[in-house]
């Protein structure tokens, strides 16, 4: 019923709905980066935010749904949006330079996006479902420090802290693009602000993929270590 | 004085809408710095003339670059690599010698081919027709006077009336969208007075025509921006954006 509704409108009201689940997503990215960054704090804080956001069910499970509504139609109308543009040009040029200031985010943006779904698949399964008082969440001296524990354990595995900062790498890249899209799309356009939407969308793509990344970093280096 | 330089051209040949094209190689030997490419086209097309074979097809008409009619994509970029520039208008000066040039018709499922370098561009006219205008009331021409404009407005729909639908910026985008020419086109009308009473249903209409058409949509790379030969701003494209947000809600 949603995917008729949504296949049926024109192609400016199908990027304006992308861009306003964008909008959703982001904050829930930026909300969901400043709980993580409650493990700088020590494992007590961070598990009892943890707890805490537990606590909120079952309202969580309504806000859970919510979100995963407004994922799963940026999704599709993405799909559908990449779809339809490459039936657009059904013959390929021969030689083709790549212009304009957006160019390469803007055409990265389909497999930046295919990257964060299977990111999101693997992280629920990572970090949100798991078992916060199971073996992974042992460190060294033996005791169980719930999520804590288990975040840190990930990240003590070099392979998935790689796999985790490639993965907050497409989501900083698809986030620049996304950003100053969204500006674009909803018709804001100012000569002297877009210059600089533009720049703190590439900033700020950046920097919350630093922020995320820097959890996984931390822990390389030793300094969330449990003394 | 002037230079002559030797260029190689592989250049797209199709008979027909339903023939399935190939590129052939050309000689294009001791040409004139001075020429445009266009002139270097029609030197390779007199010689192929005299050695019986069929010319090389290409759209051209005013030659100053500001009809809209020539278009074509030089070395992967619509109107060639010279910015703000038209074919007619790009100069062999700015091209090496024994350079190799390929030369493609405009690509998009929007503008078929009709032959070698020649697409079929009615689809924009289509989208004119659909509510690119004002309708006003016949008789004597008002006191020039009698409406003012604020001279930002002026000049922004100036800027927007600059296009002159060569379709370049479908050429560039690389999902083939015509979002500039229509956003160019909702803005310089918008932007008026007269423009003003029609404004919801000209954006709505055009819309839904240039998604009729086949265009695929914008994905804000800018591309189209950048190749476009009358410097034309994406802040069209987010104006139209704008008022088909506002139009959609009052509807």
């Amino acid at each position: 019923m949603v995917c008729p509704f949504l296949c049926a409108q024109s192609s400016i009201q199908k990027k304006q709905i992308t861009a306003v689940t964008g909008l959703f997503l982001i904050l829930f990215v930026l909300g969901h980066l400043a709980g993580n960054l409650f493990i700088y704090l020590g494992h007590e804080a961070f598990n009892g935010y943890a707890q805490k956001l537990a606590g909120l069910r079952p309202g969580l499970y309504l806000v859970e749904t919510v979100l995963l509504l407004i994922f799963l139609i940026h999704l599709y109308l993405t799909a559908l949006l990449v779809w339809e543009n490459r039936q657009a040009r059904p013959v390929a040029y021969r030689q083709w330079q790549m212009i304009g200031e957006h160019s390469i985010a803007s055409r990265l943006m389909p497999w930046t996006g295919t990257v964060i779904i299977a990111f999101v698949v693997w992280h629920l399964r990572d970090f949100t479902f798991a078992d916060g008082d199971g073996p992974r969440s042992i460190l060294s001296d033996g005791q169980s420090y719930g999520l804590y524990g288990v975040v840190y354990n990930a990240f003590a595995d070099p392979w998935h802290s790689a796999l985790y900062i490639l993965a907050m790498a497409a989501l900083g890249f698809h986030l620049s693009h996304g950003i100053q899209s969204f500006a674009q799309t909803l018709g804001f356009y100012h000569p002297r602000y877009t210059p600089l939407i533009r720049k703190m969308s590439n900033g700020l793509g950046l920097l919350i993929a630093l922020a995320y990344s820097s959890i996984p970093a931390a822990v390389a280096l030793g300094c969330l270590a449990v003394r | 004085m002037s230079n002559t330089i030797n260029l190689t051209l592989h250049i797209w040949r199709q008979k027909n809408l339903n023939d399935k094209g190939r590129f052939e190689v050309y000689k294009a030997a001791d040409i004139d710095t001075d020429m445009s490419f266009l002139e270097m086209l029609d030197v390779v097309n007199e010689r192929l003339t005299k050695e019986g074979k069929e010319p090389i097809a290409f759209d051209h008409d005013c030659r100053e670059g500001i009809c809209g009619m020539c278009a074509g994509v030089v070395n992967g970029r619509p109107h060639g690599h010279l910015p703000q520039t038209t074919l007619c208008q790009l100069h062999l000066r700015h091209f090496k010698d024994n350079e190799t040039i390929v030369i493609e018709p405009l690509r998009s499922k929007a503008f078929p081919v009709v032959k070698d370098l020649v697409v079929d561009r009615s689809a924009f006219d289509r989208i004119i027709a659909s509510g690119g205008f004002i309708s006003v009331k016949t008789g004597a021409a008002p006191e020039a006077h009698t409406v003012p404009i604020r001279r930002e407005n002026a000049e922004l729909a100036m800027d927007a009336a600059a296009c002159i639908g060569c379709g370049a910026c479908v050429a560039a985008c690389p999902n083939a969208s015509a979002m500039l020419f229509v956003g160019a086109k909702v803005s310089h009308i918008k932007l008026l007075p007269q423009g003003q009473i029609e404004a919801q249903e000209r954006v709505r209409k055009m819309v839904a025509q240039m998604d009729k058409e086949g265009f695929g949509n914008c994905s804000n790379a800018y591309a189209c921006e950048a190749a476009c030969p009358k410097g034309i701003s994406v802040s069209t494209i987010a104006r139209m954006n704008k008022e088909y947000f506002a139009a959609k809600l009052t509807e």
